[in-house]
Parts: structure tokens; sequence; C-alpha cells
């Protein structure tokens, strides 16, 4: 019956590897009814929660007792997809009214899965108001393990400042280890049984990991010797890259008896190192299936390719490395010749029908490779890629690439929730891989094998960590909104990484924040381009074309989106954005409207109801909506900034003043709040600080016209006539078509009494205005024409001042009327 | 004019808003009428439809009453009207008046329709050629051609004019350089 049920668990496994959801689930049903064991109530439950119901594998659970950990982390997990957040955090911690586990509590319980269980109850922390509480969950996940970037993410959002530095290392063995599931103990009982049982391996605790890492680093021989009767020391002897492709060829050739020809797809993190830098880090093909613990072939298409030390063929980093990659990738197996081994035939037949990275060995770049680069043959970079850049790649320093557990961890979470056992099959070989490329490079024989193995490990991740570091110091400086630092860092990221959608949208946001809207434009459509799936960060996007207007664009990204994802906030936002832009006030708010529905938690859809509603002089609701942006993300500066805008066309200064001052304080660098305290201060009359800010904005962005101008409106209210003309004139420089400046202009001279000049000015201002709508400059050309009759010229200036003109008595002759009569049109 | 010409059609009004200096208010407003028949009233008056219309059910004057919440600046107010469809329902008098309630309105424009075949736009401008701020307009049906009884109204569109200026009291701005550092969004 056992053995029956083993079977029935790697057929569900498989089916889940291959995403045939119904199939798994099936089994799995079949399973839990023939034994009614938790791990195959976890089975169960995991094939629910992977097809996508969530509900399924909520009830499931809830319905039986879950003792084990990963049983209460997918419950947990569940609960919060659910936005069950009470509930969630009963589970992981004891809850809010009993005695909370402490997080060592957790990690005992958990074990591996503590930093995912603890990044878990961080978010629930965090939702729930609880900030501190939150912070600490996920500093204390990124110390477990550092290869989780969410907790680092999510600190960052919340305001906090984690050291990238900090948090993106090895620290220590423990750490290096327990970051990863199970790893050598599979290998080494794998060989006895075709087919792993998962639960049973999930049941290890960190204890067992680093047991599994002694055991890793205790002589290789020992590993090999446990998996095949040959002395491993041949192997190791004899491996030369060129004539011995597969030290572990024995060994897999003992798995490979188990094996099932699956075809494995991997995925290179990188195309290849930039070359250019040898500090850069790279960290190469990571399989992106788990296999079934049954699945010998995984191992195989490892261990194959294990013996390359490839050369990454960046050369001239191109846009389009991951794709160049994957189609070199399956060449260099092929082209590796000495695969004498039996497993040749199998790895053939594999690699066919792998994904294209899969045979490709995992490259890691890293400084700390103990054997001198150059001394690698040059036939690896042949077998790597065949793009023209392997030659430039012999011409570079090798590096030697090793395998990254590590990275396996840190990209597929997926792997580790239910199937934590498939990676470790992959990590024992990528282990065991190490020691082989290592060893068969002949130069580093002189070093014990299993200390330059852990080196060589440790360099692995090292790469991944020092690229981490970087892409951290870039996003935290991007949370600070020190943008220029935020593009300055992640422009130096390797190409291969900067031609990413994800780090293109940082630094999209980066220069939306900085209001250098062109440049915004530029970046977003680059990610378009070449991430055109990508829908995270194109709401910025959309509002960068709504602020230059371009409506064409606007209306086409919003189509695309939409059509694509429906079920994504930012789609809808991007359409309430184009509809604003046409005016259609009414029907961007139903798409805004429509964003919130698709995801409540989703802090820009609120604020940008808030400024529809602002448009359409419904400022109860649009008040009601920026307080339920605040509410999401409190950090959402562009939130308070609208309740600051209300407040101010309430005429609420001093509420105005503080929501503003309250958005500078999250975003200091903005020169358009700047320019708006600096505004709101005048209002409250107090001019000397009101220049102060717009000096401050000005020094901050030479470039925002609006400051310029608000700076001369005060020096013209505060009668500083000629710096008020001086700063007009310059902007008149800049912004040669604004009728603004005109206005202002002309009404300085008015007040100068230079009517001639005045008067030219205003009706610039009217001929640059061509919606001919603007009844203030209208109004100021009226009083113009009066007759040399001061008094009611100054109780008109006094009125025109603020621009609404209330009625006054004033007499219009006939001539001013017959004067204004073509430039004013009562149609439209 | 011995023969009065045929009053022309003006253009629609869905393109006056998209100029972005006027914004379509009625929604803000309580609309009522002197009467109407069953099927044929407020909803039909207010529903973008131009196939769908009010038809009064009463005497002469026929009144649209439009009350805003707090006083309203209103600029354009646009009534289809279609002589071909509507034959002797189609007003040929209307007078438009404003205050602040029901016993205070004044009249500030009257017009005459002479055959209309699409939309009238109807500035109302107070004594000082500026838009009018009022708490209610009321629009009279005071007489219809061929002296019919009972006047259809297909569709009336109230407009606001739009500051547009998000900080400081100044008219709006030109460029899109100006524009694009108006606001954060």
């Amino acid at each position: 019956n056992s053995g029956c049920s083993l079977a029935l668990q790697a057929a569900i496994w498989q089916a889940l590897n291959h995403y045939a959801y119904r199939d798994a689930v099936f089994l799995a049903e079949r399973l839990y009814a023939e034994v009614h064991s938790e791990e195959a109530l976890f089975l169960l439950a995991t094939c629910y929660y992977r097809s996508g119901k969530a509900y399924k594998a909520y009830r499931l659970l809830k319905g039986h007792s879950c003792t084990t950990p990963q049983c209460k982390y997918l419950l947990a997990k569940c609960c919060v997809d659910l936005s069950k957040l009470a509930e969630g955090e009963q589970i992981l911690s004891g809850g809010v009214l009993n005695k909370q586990k402490s997080h060592d509590d957790i990690v005992m319980e958990f074990g591996d899965s503590a930093c995912f269980t603890l990044s878990l109850l961080g978010h629930v922390y965090c939702k729930t108001d609880r900030l501190a509480k939150g912070s600490e969950c996920y500093q204390k996940s990124l110390s477990l393990n550092p290869f989780l970037w969410s907790p680092f993410e999510s600190l960052c959002e919340i305001g906090e400042k984690p050291d990238p530095d900090q948090t993106f290392k090895l620290t220590s063995l423990q750490n290096f280890s327990s970051c990863l599931p199970n790893t050598c103990t599979t290998l080494v009982s794998n060989h006895n049984i075709s087919h792993r049982q998962p639960e049973s391996v999930l049941m290890e605790t960190p204890q067992d990991t680093i047991e599994l890492n002694r055991i890793n680093l205790e002589s290789s021989n020992s590993k090999y010797s446990s998996l095949n009767s040959d002395s491993p020391v041949s192997y190791i002897d004899s491996a030369v890259i060129s004539s011995d492709p597969v030290p572990l060829g024995s060994g897999t050739a003992i798995l490979s008896k188990q094996a099932q020809n699956k075809p494995k797809t991997g995925r290179s993190l990188l195309g290849g190192p930039a070359a250019l830098s040898p500090l850069t880090p790279s960290f190469g093909i990571l399989p992106l299936e788990t296999p079934s613990p049954g699945d010998g072939t995984y191992l195989q298409n490892y261990t194959n390719s294990s013996s390359v030390i490839d050369v990454p063929s960046t050369g001239a980093p191109s846009k389009k490395t991951v794709s160049r990659i994957s189609q070199a990738g399956t060449k260099s197996v092929f082209s590796q010749s000495g695969n004498s081994r039996e497993v040749t035939p199998v790895l053939v037949a594999q690699t066919q029908s792998s994904g294209p990275q899969t045979s490709t060995t995992p490259q890691v770049l890293s400084p700390t490779i103990a054997a001198p680069p150059n001394s690698l043959p040059r036939r690896s970079s042949r077998l790597f890629t065949s793009d023209s850049s392997t030659t430039k790649e012999n011409s570079k320093k090798l590096k030697m690439k090793f395998p990254p557990k590590i990275p396996n961890r840190k990209t597929k979470s997926k792997t580790n929730k239910g199937g934590i056992t498939q990676p470790n099959l992959n990590d024992s070989l990528e282990i065991t891989k190490l020691d082989s490329s290592i060893i068969s490079e002949g130069k580093i024989s002189t070093v014990a094998p299993q200390i330059q193995a852990f080196t060589l490990q440790k360099a692995a991740a090292e790469g991944l960590m020092s690229l981490l570091r970087d892409m951290g110091k870039g996003y935290l400086a991007l949370c600070s909104y020190n943008c220029k630092e935020a593009i300055n860092i992640l422009s130096h990221l390797p190409s291969h990484h900067y031609y990413t959608g994800w780090v293109l949208c940082q630094i999209g946001r980066a220069y939306f924040e900085l209001a250098e809207y062109m440049q915004a434009e530029r970046i977003f459509s680059e990610v378009r381009r070449i991430e055109n799936y990508r829908v995270e960060g194109m709401e910025i996007y959309s509002t960068t074309l709504w602020h230059l207007q371009k409506d064409v664009a606007l209306s086409v990204l919003s189509k695309d989106l939409t059509d694509m994802d429906k079920n994504s906030p930012e789609a809808w936002c991007a359409a309430g954005n184009c509809f604003s832009l046409q005016r259609e006030h009414d029907i961007a708010i139903k798409f805004f409207q429509r964003a919130i529905q698709v995801d409540p938690n989703y802090a820009y859809a609120y604020t940008l109801l808030g400024h529809e509603f602002v448009l359409t002089e419904e400022l109860d609701k649009a008040l009601a909506c920026f307080r339920n942006a605040i509410r999401v993300n409190p950090r959402h500066y562009n939130a308070w900034y609208g309740l600051g805008m209300i407040y101010y066309k309430q005429e609420k200064f001093s509420l105005a003043e503080m929501h503003f001052q309250k958005a500078l304080d999250i975003n200091p660098q903005s020169s358009v709040l700047l320019c708006h305290i600096g505004v709101v201060q005048h209002a409250l009359k107090k001019s000397e600080k009101a220049l102060d800010t717009l000096n401050k904005a000005i020094n901050i962005d030479p470039k925002n016209p609006l400051c310029k101008f608000h700076r001369a409106s005060v020096l013209f209210a505060n009668e500083k006539y000629k710096s008020a003309l001086q700063e007009l004139e310059e902007l008149k420089q800049i912004v040669p078509k604004e009728s603004l400046v005109y206005f202002l202009i002309g009404k300085v001279y008015k007040k100068l009494g230079q009517t001639h000049l005045a008067l030219m000015n205003f009706s610039w201002a009217m001929d640059l205005d061509p919606k001919g709508a603007n009844n203030q400059i209208k109004e100021a050309i009226d009083k113009r024409y009066l007759p040399d009759d001061e008094e009611p010229i100054t109780r008109e200036e006094q009125i025109s001042e603020f621009g609404t003109d209330e009625s006054q008595e004033s007499s219009m002759t006939d001539a001013d009327d017959t004067q204004l009569h073509a430039v004013e049109s009562d149609e439209f | 004019m011995t023969t009065p010409n045929k009053t022309p059609p003006g253009a629609d009004p869905k393109q006056l808003e998209r100029t972005g200096t006027v914004r379509e208010i009625g929604s803000q407003a309580v609309w009522s009428l002197s009467s109407c028949k069953p099927g044929f009233g407020v909803d039909q008056l207010r529903d973008d439809n131009l196939e769908t219309y009010w038809q009064s059910d009463g005497s002469q004057p026929h009144l649209v009453n439009i009350q805003f919440r707090r006083k309203t600046t209103v600029k354009t107010l646009c009534i289809y009207a279609d002589y071909k469809s509507d034959e002797s329902y189609t007003p040929s008098k209307i007078s438009v008046r404003v205050g602040n309630n029901f016993h205070n309105l004044q009249e500030i424009r009257q017009l005459e329709l002479v055959e209309p075949s699409g939309w009238i736009h109807v500035p109302l401008t107070d004594t000082h050629k500026k838009p009018v701020r009022t708490f209610m307009i009321q629009i009279a049906v005071l007489a219809n051609h061929q002296n019919g009884r009972d006047t259809h109204m297909r569709q009336i569109k109230v407009y606001t004019p739009v500051e547009e200026s998000s900080i400081g009291k100044f008219p709006r701005c030109t460029t899109i350089d100006f524009m694009m550092y108006r606001s954060i969004r």
C-alpha cells in the first residue's frame, strides 16, 4: 500500500510539475481518500492552491487539523490570499489574543520555511497597521534567507531603510545552508528508491541542512561512493573538461535508471555576465522545473552539463541576451565532446526536449575563485554559445561557472512550498557538480576538493548577493525618493540586468518622480518593447503620457494592457488616465473604480480616482478617495498632495500647507511640491517663506518653469516689479509660447503704469490662448480701455488680482464693446 | 426681416467638452418638469439619447427647472430640438430665467427658434458679459411651432466654465511645458 501511495505521489508531483492540474487534483483526491494522512492532505491542498483555487485549499485545510509546518504555512497563505488576515496571523504566530510565538519559536517550528513564514507574517502585520512588528519579521526573514527579495522590498516601501550591504550577504555557513532546503540527504538516499517522497524530506529541520552541508563538505569521494561502486577518485583524476564531461556520470547512471524522460527547462538568470568587469555577478542557469522526486533525468541534465565550464557569452551585452543564450544552450551540450558515458544517449534525448538553457552550465562569476580563470580550457567558451561573443569571451578572463543552488531557491518560491524536495535533488546534484567541475579543473586539484567545492558554492552565491546588494541600494534610494542616486546606481548594473523590465521600470519611475517625463517616457517605451507582458509599472507610464498629453500613445497603451490582463489594476488605471486626458471624466471615474474593484489594496487607483473627482468638482468624494489611498499606503505622497490640493481649493490654506508638508516629508526632492507649498505660504501671507521655498524648488529643479512663474507672481504681489519682470523675461526665453507669462508681464507693466506694454502683452497672451476662454485676460484688457479714471481701475485691479471677478460697476463704453467684440466669442 | 431664417444647428456639445474649457454639470443639479407624459420625463431628457424626449402634458408655459446645491457658474445651455421629427411639438419661443428660487427668477435670455434642426447653444451671461452665477435655472417654453400645445425636448445640457488652474488664481496655462509641472498625479 505504501508503495502504491509512493507511486501515486510521484505521479502527482509529476503532474504538478507539468502544470497538469486537473490530473494532479484528481490523483491527489484519490490519494487523500485512500490515505488520510496529513501529507496527503498537504499534497491535495497544494494541488488546489497551485491550480489557482486558494479557497479550496483553505476550506480543505480548515476542515482538518493541520499540525505539520507546511500545512500550516499553506493554510496561512490561503488566509492571506483570501484577506483573512487575523486568521492567518493566528495560524502562524498564535494569534492576536493568545500569547504570540517569538521569532525563534517560529524558526524552530517551521525550519526551512521559517523565512517564508516570517515574510508572510510580516505582511500580515504591515497590513494590520503594526509596522514595527512587520518590520521585525521582515528583518528576521531576511537574516534567515538573504535570497528573498520581497521582504526587502516591503521594508523599503514601509519607509524603513534596510541596509543592502548588511542584508544581502552570506554571513555564515549556517546561513548559507539554511537558506537552502535539504540538500544532500535526498541524493544520498535517493539512489535507493526510485521515487522519493516529498514529505519525509520536508520534515528536515535546519539541523539537517547543516548536517547535509557537512556531508557536502566531506570528501566528495564519500558521496560518490554512496552512489556507485566506482571509485570517485578515478573520475576526479581523469576528469578534464574536454575528455570527461561527467565526473558524476556513474552517479547519474544509477539515477538514470530511475529516470523518466522528462524534459527540463532551465532558465538563465543572465545571458552571461557582463564580461566587462570580473566583478559583475552572474549566476547562470537555473532549473525552471522542479523535478519530481523520482525524476532522475533531471539530475542527468545537470550532471552532464556540469563538467562543461562554460564561459558566459556576453561580449557585447545585447538587449536580447536571454534569447541568445537560450538558443545557444541546446547546442552547447551537443557540441560537448567526450560524453562517453552511458549518459550520453539519454542526454541527447533530453536536451532536445528540454528548455534551452538547461544544458548549459550555470555560470557564476566570482572573484573569489581560487583557480586562475585564464587557465580554463578555452573549449568551454565555444560550448556555451554560438555567438560571436564567444570569441570575445575567450579574450576576456574566463570565469568559472558554478551551479547556484541558491538562486534556484530564491526565484522559485513555488518549489519550496510543497515541493521542497525537488530542489534538493537539484541541490545535491549541483553540489556534486560543483565538486566535479572544480576537480576537473585540474588546477584546483592541489586544494582539497571539498573545500574548493564549498568556496566555489559560496562564490556563486556571492555573485548573486553582489547583484542583490546593488539592486537593493538602487531600490532603497528610489523608495526614499533619492531619485537621481537611484538612477545612478541602477544604471551601473550589468547591462543584461539593466535591460530588463524590472530595472528599467524602476528607473522610469525615478525619472517620473523627478518630473522628467520625457526621459521617463523613453525608458518606459523601452520596457514595452522588451517585456510587453509587464504590467507592473505601466500605471506610471500611463500617467507620464497623461502629463505629456500624448493621447494616441496612451490610448494604445491602455488598450493593450486591458486586452492583456483585465485583472490588473494597472491596466484599468491606464484606461482611466486615457479617458481623463480626453476629458471624459465620467468614464475615467468608472475605470478607476474598476481598478479599485480588481485590487482594493492598490493605493494609486484611489489617488487617481480622487484626482478625477477633483476635476468634476466633487470634492467630498475626492477627499474620501485620497484618504483611502493613505489608508492603504501611508507613504503614498501623491494622496497627501491630493488632500492638500482640495484644501487649497477650499481656501483652507493652513490645512493645505500641512498636507503638502506631509507629502514633502515623504518626498523631499519634489520641486512641484515645493512650488505648491510656496504658493500656499504666499496665500497665508508668509511671503518671505514663500520665496525661500520657491528658491529651494528652483535649486532642486531649474527646469521647472512654474516655480519661476510663481516666484515672479510672489515678487509681483510684494511689489518687487523689477525682479518680477526679470524673472518673467527669463521665463519667456524658456517657454516662449506660454500665455500665462505674457499675462503676468502685462499685469506688471500695468502696475508700473506702462499701459502700452501692458496691452501688448495682454494681447499676446490672448493670441496664445486659442481657446479664448480666459476671462481674466479679457477683463484685464477691459480695464485697460477705461478712460483715464484712476479710481475704478485701482478697484478693479484689486479684484482682478484674484482672477475671479465679482460683478462690478465698470462702465464699459461702446468703444470697449466693439473693440472686444471680435475677440470675445460667446459661442465656443 | 420678412421671411425668418431657419435657426442653424450648432456644433455637438461633445466637441465643446473636449476643448477642456467647459464641463457638463447637469448631474450636479436637481431637475424637475412642470408636467410630463408618463415615460417621457426627466430621464429621457437627460439620457444622452437624442431619440428619447420629454413630452409635456399640461398648459403653457412648460417649464424645466434646474436647481443646484450651491451657486454655480453656468456658461452655456445646449438644447436639442428638431423640427423635422417633432413638428408642432418643437418649441419656438424659449425663455431662460435664473434666480435663487422659484420666487425670484429673472429672465436673462429669450430666444426664438425657427425650424431648428439640431443643437442650440444658449450662452448665459449677466450684465457684465460673464457667465451667470445662480442657484437655479428655469427654461420656459412659451410657444411651439404651429401653435402646438405640448412640447418635445430631446436633450438639455448645462455647461460650466473650467478654471483648471490648479494652483494660484491664474488663468489656465497653454503649453504642455507648464501643464506638466502643474500638478502631481
